[in-house]
């Protein structure tokens, strides 16, 4: 994919669109890192196998569920906006909402010895991204952003 | 692929394999299998994660409830054959080891 071009979606924020917008950033991961390979388009199964891809798409994965569910706490009619920059060394995924906000840094770290069954989300993708930016808005905007290693090696 | 799941019984083990993608629109369809399995008191759950390709908090969720409950009733829980997003996911939450993977 070329640098600095922008994927844009914009849909109905519902868990049943929540396939769409993980494959999309799926997919956009895989032209980041310049995989030339043809994605196989028979098949209905996520293709994860590379650590970029797999960290990327966990942490985009829960922070749509964080907004289904809590920004938006389910309502139909409401919209996500999403945004995939590729820049030399990174990909950033901007993702933006009009759902209710919160305060990121009021989250606390779960505590997984007690093998917690939920506070998971936010934890997940922190670990798995280089930067993760939250800006109340409205509309509120999540920035997450990963280094892949292909690209750097490019530029 | 959404979802697949089977069980299958031999003697004291059950074995439930399940494949796709375990997620936050998923994981509810396995809720009566495990009230099954926890119902029956099963002693040996092995979980084959083989063919999964995609799991997210919830469907960490879901595996960590059925270990929970089994516990519960002195039975034991395993998972086999996680690879790729998934692995990755247990890693980070340390669900590696409790899981014995």
């Amino acid at each position: 994919m070329a640098t600095g071009s922008v994927i844009r979606l914009t849909s109905p924020c519902t868990l049943r669109h929540r396939g769409l917008a993980v494959r999309m950033v799926a997919e956009a991961c895989r032209l980041a890192r310049g995989d030339g390979s043809s994605p196989d388009d028979q098949s209905l199964t996520y293709d994860l196998r590379d650590p970029f891809d797999a960290e990327l798409v966990s942490a985009f994965a829960e922070i749509y569920n964080n907004i289904v569910l809590h920004a938006y706490r389910r309502r139909d009619g409401e919209t996500i906006e999403i945004a995939i920059h590729v820049s030399p060394g990174a990909m950033t995924v901007e993702i933006r909402d009009n759902g209710s906000t919160f305060d990121l840094s009021s989250v606390p770290e779960p505590d997984l010895d007690s093998l917690p069954e939920g506070g998971m989300g936010l934890h997940i993708a922190r670990a798995m991204l280089d930067e993760v930016v939250y800006e109340p808005g409205p509309p509120n905007l999540w920035r997450l952003t990963k280094r892949h290693q292909a690209a750097t090696t490019a530029s | 692929m959404p979802i697949d799941f089977s069980r299958s019984d031999q003697g004291d083990v059950s074995n439930l394999r399940i494949a796709g993608t375990l997620d936050v629109n998923t994981a509810s369809e396995l809720a009566a299998i495990i009230d099954k399995l926890v119902e029956a008191k099963r002693p040996r759950i092995v979980v084959d994660l083989s063919g999964l390709d995609l799991i997210d908090s919830s469907g960490v969720a879901a595996l960590v409830a059925l270990y929970k409950r089994t516990r519960a009733h002195g039975g034991q829980v395993s998972v086999t054959g996680a690879r790729d997003q998934p692995l990755a996911i247990f890693k980070l939450l340390r669900m590696d080891k409790v899981f014995t993977i």
